[in-house]
């Protein structure tokens, strides 16, 4: 890349992130129905079409308004988290605590899935479905289990929509999800800058930032990414309340979503919710900057490979074998 | 649906963007040093105590009798899961009758563990005089909190990956204290291997 092109790269990055205008702007310049579009999210951001008292409309008014997560103040992001908290409460009356734990320092996630030991159970894909609400009426999971076949190391040659007794012999098993790529192709996709990634390297979504143009999930390579279709319906009683910013909070409609290594729980020092579940042991998480975690174990002892290595995406997610 | 018109319009541009995106990627492809090299050089120790909100495993543990990275660590206790440990209570001095203790009471153990045709028995791994332990292939007791002793006599390479962190699994939490599954935690002894069945949930159609 010339100097030249990455100092405009830079500008367009301060544009879009400095100006509350330019994210309007950018739909104005890319195509009159884009900007149409745009028109409509505000119209269902803002429809007054059900009841809402003059409080939920002022917090609504108030979330509407707000920045970019990443350009947000310390104070401004406690804001933006009362008001939803206050919002969930309001409109689904349910108790949730949005967090907005920043990364760990000297912390760089990293993630280890066994193909030798995953006997395709999918209780991860329960777990991970339970943990970030994710909606039950589309049945979006993050998390895939492909069923290979031996010598076939390519999901895409495998069956990711098995349902009968496992393991079957002579099959082996291979999970995909967001890998949290070092250099993520999809953050580059993203004309609004609403998909970046932290310093913990977790790749995350800003849901109110984000429009729904799915620019991200087409450039994605692997199986990361989950646009929401629906509202994210979640039973009320089956709702995780401990959530994040940037995790498993409630998405507006017409999002884009994925894996986020559990931000909420790992931020905290938990496991992500599949590496819980995993009757196998099939997964491992951990501090890739920590030269005594499993994860590097694993890196040094254990013989590992990526999924499309070549393409110089860099995921932070390793296939190993025993 | 109020809102679903928007959605018409944005896969056509998505399409559009794909070929400016494609075009991009082709230039991306990797020159510098790999992750994998940048992160084998950071050989700093973290203190996994740093991460504030860490919080104890609850469940019951025990120190382990071996070392991880050159310090302590421990695995989940087995002793209080065990239905009916003590042992001694039943296995006194006094006989038990063997035949009819054994359906009566260890009915439910099903050996489906070592060769087939060659399973192993009971006193390959209980102590055959003092049942409230396991005994070594040398004649030493070990603890049933501590049944990895035994165990990795023979799965050696899975005790050497246990201890080092690709088999099995910590409890819990990445940071703080390592707690680890012991192995009966998730195998059962007398029957290792994990029975086939369902999956948990199944897949549909990526959107
Ligand atoms: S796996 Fe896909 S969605 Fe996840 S960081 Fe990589 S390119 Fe982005
Ligand atoms: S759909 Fe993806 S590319 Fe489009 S705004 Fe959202 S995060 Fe960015």
């Amino acid at each position: 890349m010339s100097s030249q092109k990455q100092d405009e790269a830079k500008t367009t990055i301060e544009d879009v992130l400095e100006k509350p205008s330019s994210r309007r702007k950018f739909l104005k310049g890319a195509s009159i129905a884009a900007a149409a579009g745009s028109a409509a999210v505000a119209a269902s951001y803002m429809s007054a079409a059900d009841p809402a008292s003059a409080g939920e409309l002022k917090l609504r008014w108030q979330e509407y308004f707000k920045k970019n997560y990443r350009i947000m103040s310390q104070e401004e992001k406690d804001e933006t988290v009362t008001r939803l908290e206050r919002l969930a409460k309001m409109q689904d009356n349910v108790d949730v605590q949005i967090g907005n734990e920043p990364p760990v320092e000297k912390v760089l996630f990293g993630y280890a899935f066994n193909i030798t030991r995953c006997e395709g159970f999918m209780e991860c894909v329960t777990a991970c479905v339970k943990e970030n609400n994710l909606d039950r009426k589309t049945n979006t999971q993050y998390i895939r289990i492909f069923e290979m076949e031996p010598g076939q190391l390519d999901p895409s040659t495998g069956d990711g929509q098995y349902y009968h007794k496992v393991p079957v012999d002579d099959k082996f098993y291979m999970g995909a999800q967001c890998f949290h790529c070092e250099k993520a192709p999809c953050i580059k996709a993203c004309p609004t800058k609403a998909t970046w990634k932290e310093p913990d390297g977790i790749v995350v979504v800003d849901y109110n930032w984000c429009i729904g143009c799915r620019y991200c999930q087409a450039a994605c390579p692997y199986y990361g990414r989950r646009f929401n279709w629906g509202k994210g319906e979640v039973p009320k009683e089956e709702i995780t309340t401990k959530q994040h910013y940037l995790g498993n909070r409630k998405r507006p409609m017409g999002k884009m979503e994925k894996c986020t290594f559990c931000i909420q729980r790992t931020r905290k020092g938990k496991l992500p919710a599949c590496v819980e579940a995993c009757p196998t042991g099939s997964r491992v998480f951990g501090n890739l900057l920590d030269p005594d975690s499993e994860i590097r174990y694993v890196l040094k002892h254990k013989k590992v490979f990526r999924m499309k290595e070549e393409i110089g995406t860099q995921p932070k997610f390793w296939y190993f074998i025993d | 649906m109020k809102t679903n018109s928007k959605f018409f319009i944005l896969p056509i541009i998505s399409v559009l963007l794909m070929f400016m995106l494609l075009r991009d990627g082709a230039v991306a492809v990797a020159s510098e040093k790999s992750l994998l090299e940048e992160v084998k050089a950071v050989n700093e120790p973290f203190d996994s105590q740093s991460v504030k909100q860490v919080r104890p495993v609850t469940q019951k543990t025990v120190l382990a009798k071996e070392e991880y990275q050159g310090g302590t660590f421990r695995v989940l206790a087995r002793k209080h899961a065990i239905e009916r440990y003590k042992c001694s209570r039943c296995h006194l001095d006094k006989p038990v009758l063997v035949t009819q203790g054994l359906e009566l009471t260890h009915g439910n153990v099903v050996i489906n563990h070592g060769r087939k045709g060659d399973e192993l028995g009971c006193i390959d791994c209980h102590h055959p005089d003092d049942r409230d332990y396991l005994e070594d292939k040398k004649g030493r007791k070990v603890d049933f909190d501590h049944s990895y002793q035994l165990c990795g006599q023979c799965h050696f390479r899975q005790k050497r990956d246990w201890l080092g962190g690709a088999h099995g699994k910590r409890v819990s939490n990445w940071a703080g204290d390592r707690v680890v599954y012991n192995c009966a935690s998730c195998h059962n002894p007398h029957s290792p291997r994990f029975e086939k069945r369902f999956p948990a949930t199944y897949s549909v159609p990526l959107n």
